[in-house]
This record gives structure tokens, sequence and C-alpha cells, in this order.
């Protein structure tokens, strides 16, 4: 790979890497509290079933990106990672000028293991087969994302695969974590993590919507690392008005 | 049905976290092309106003939910 495909495929397997470690996180702690209450078995079958399903939609829309035309894909995934990248920013830089609470993998831990506890009482059911569902439905959700951000970064220039790759290694990751302290991943720093990945997938969107419209952007590649330094900027300079008490919000 | 619904529900919330967020998106996504296919408008101009457009668009996002949430 040459010094310009690395430019390009860095901030793709970088993009890919650090959202799909936020999702995974979040699929663990769900998929944990399943494993602390009814053991590991409906965890981890409820957990490979969701993997299959995700597995049969990557394989079955997989192949009809490449019958789609460049530039409408470009264009397409373009305006779909603006909407979820500038979405994601949105609701971190609020996370960090304090306006709404940190996301806590802790409380989210016990209030998921509650929420089993009650189901099982109220509906009279087996507890496995709830367990095992609330594995797969946490996996199966989070997952759709991590599939989303794969295809968003990798699919404008070919490079599904070093995506793929930088979401596999972000499951590796939380799974090795996962496995030594056995407990929710509460000291990742979430918000932090999702402010880049707001950036990235923004910066993306406005990269790829660019030349889905016909944009030639000086610098070609390299033009992303401006695209993400201006997001960040901005991100922080927002958080930092909004975070002042004694100012008012601009009317 | 619950588990489609949840499907369903989390595919929109992906790209819908704020309508107003959105639709700006789509509204600015749209006029630029607009301005470049009608308008003759040099494609490096569109993209400037579309990524100027989107900082512009974060920052009233942001700026109306704390707002909102404090008032």
């Amino acid at each position: 790979m040459d010094a310009v495909s690395w430019s390009v495929a860095a901030p793709a397997v970088g993009a890919a890497f650090v959202a799909s470690l936020v999702e995974v996180v979040e699929a663990f702690t769900i998929v944990l509290a399943v494993a602390t209450l009814r053991g590991w078995r409906p965890a981890v079958t409820g957990t490979f079933a969701a993997l299959g399903v995700l597995g049969v939609l990557i394989v079955s829309l997989g192949p009809l990106l490449d019958r789609v035309p460049l530039h409408v894909l470009q264009l397409a995934i373009g305006v779909l990672l603006l909407l979820f990248g500038m979405g994601w920013l949105r609701k971190a830089v609020l996370r960090s000028a304090g306006v709404i609470p940190l996301h806590d993998e802790d409380a989210a831990f016990a209030a998921e293991t509650e929420a089993l506890a009650e189901q099982a009482k109220r509906k009279h059911t087996s507890l496995d087969w709830i367990a095992g569902l609330a594995s797969f439905k946490a996996v199966l959700l989070e997952g759709l994302e991590v599939v989303f951000i794969v295809i968003a970064v990798g699919a404008g220039r070919g490079l599904l695969w070093p995506a793929a790759f930088g979401a596999l290694a972000a499951c590796v990751v939380v799974l090795a974590i996962g496995v030594v302290v056995h407990r929710p991943l509460a000291r990742v720093p979430e918000n932090t993590l999702k402010f880049g990945v707001g950036v990235m997938l923004s910066a993306f969107g406005v990269f790829w919507t660019g030349e889905g419209l016909g944009v030639d952007w000086p610098g070609q590649d390299l033009v992303l690392l401006i695209f993400v330094v201006l997001f960040v900027a901005t991100g922080v300079a927002t958080a930092a008005l909004l975070r002042r008490p004694s100012v008012e919000v601009p009317q | 049905m619950t588990l489609l619904r949840d499907v369903v529900s989390e595919l929109f919330g992906m790209f819908v976290t704020d309508a107003r967020l959105s639709v700006a998106i789509l509204v600015l996504v749209a006029a630029v092309a607009g301005l470049i296919a009608k308008f003759d408008l040099d494609p490096l101009v569109g993209g400037a106003i579309l990524f100027l457009g989107c900082h512009l668009i974060l920052i009233e996002a942001a700026v109306r939910e704390a707002r909102r949430r404090r008032s």
C-alpha cells in the first residue's frame, strides 16, 4: 500500500475501530449482565445468533454495493454519514458541556440486570430464554451500527476490508479486556471516544458528499485531516460556550 | 414483532437523533447540489458551503438543545 492509500486507509480503519469500540462496549455491558444473571450459555448463544444474522445481512447486501454507481454510492453514504456523525457530535458536545449526563456503563449494567429479573418475574417465562433474547438484541442492534460504520467509511474507496479489520480489532480488544476484568468497562472514556467518532464520521460525511456532488477536493484525501481539525475546533468551542454558566446561551 | 420494531427504531434513531438537525443537513445538501447542477456553481465552492454549513448546523443544534434543557 503506498503513502497516499495509507492516508485514506488509516482514517477509515481508525474511524471503524473507535466507533466499533464504543458500540461493542455497550453490547458487552448487556451481554455481561445476562451472563452474570443466568450464566454464559444464554449470553453466548444470543451473541452468536445475532452475529449470524449480521453475517447473513452483510453477505446478502454486500454484493449489491458493487452495482451502485460510485458517485451515487458516495453521495448516499456521505449524507448518511453526515446524519449519523453530526448526531453523535451534537450529543458529545452536549455531554461535554454538562447539558446532558455522561453515559455510565455501571448504571447501564445495573439497569439491565434489574430489567431482566423484572421481565422474567412478570412474564413467567424461562429466564434463560429472556436472557438469551436480551443478549441477541443488544448484539444485533449495536452490531447494525458497526456494520453501517464499516460500510460507510469503507465502501466509498474500496476499503471495506481494512474498515472491517478495524471493527474486528475493536471486538477483540473489548472481549480481551472484558474477559480479564470481568465487569462493565466503565472506565472507557466513552464520551471522548464518541466525540472523536462524531468528528471523524462528520469529516468523512462532508468528504464523500462533496465527492458525490463532483467536488475535486484540494489535496484529495489529505483534506480529511483539515476537516477533522476544524470539526474538533468547532465542537470544543461550542462545548466551552455552553459550559460557561455565567454566559446566557445566545437567543 | 417487538424485536423488529426495536431494529427499525434503532435504524431510524441512528440517523435522526434531532429531527431539525437531520432536516437542516438534507436541505443543505440539496441546496448545494441544486446550486452546482442548475447554476453552474464551482463544485469546490459548493464543497466549501457544505463544510461551513455543517458547522453552523452543528452549533445551532447544540445551542438550541442546551437552551431547551435549561429553560
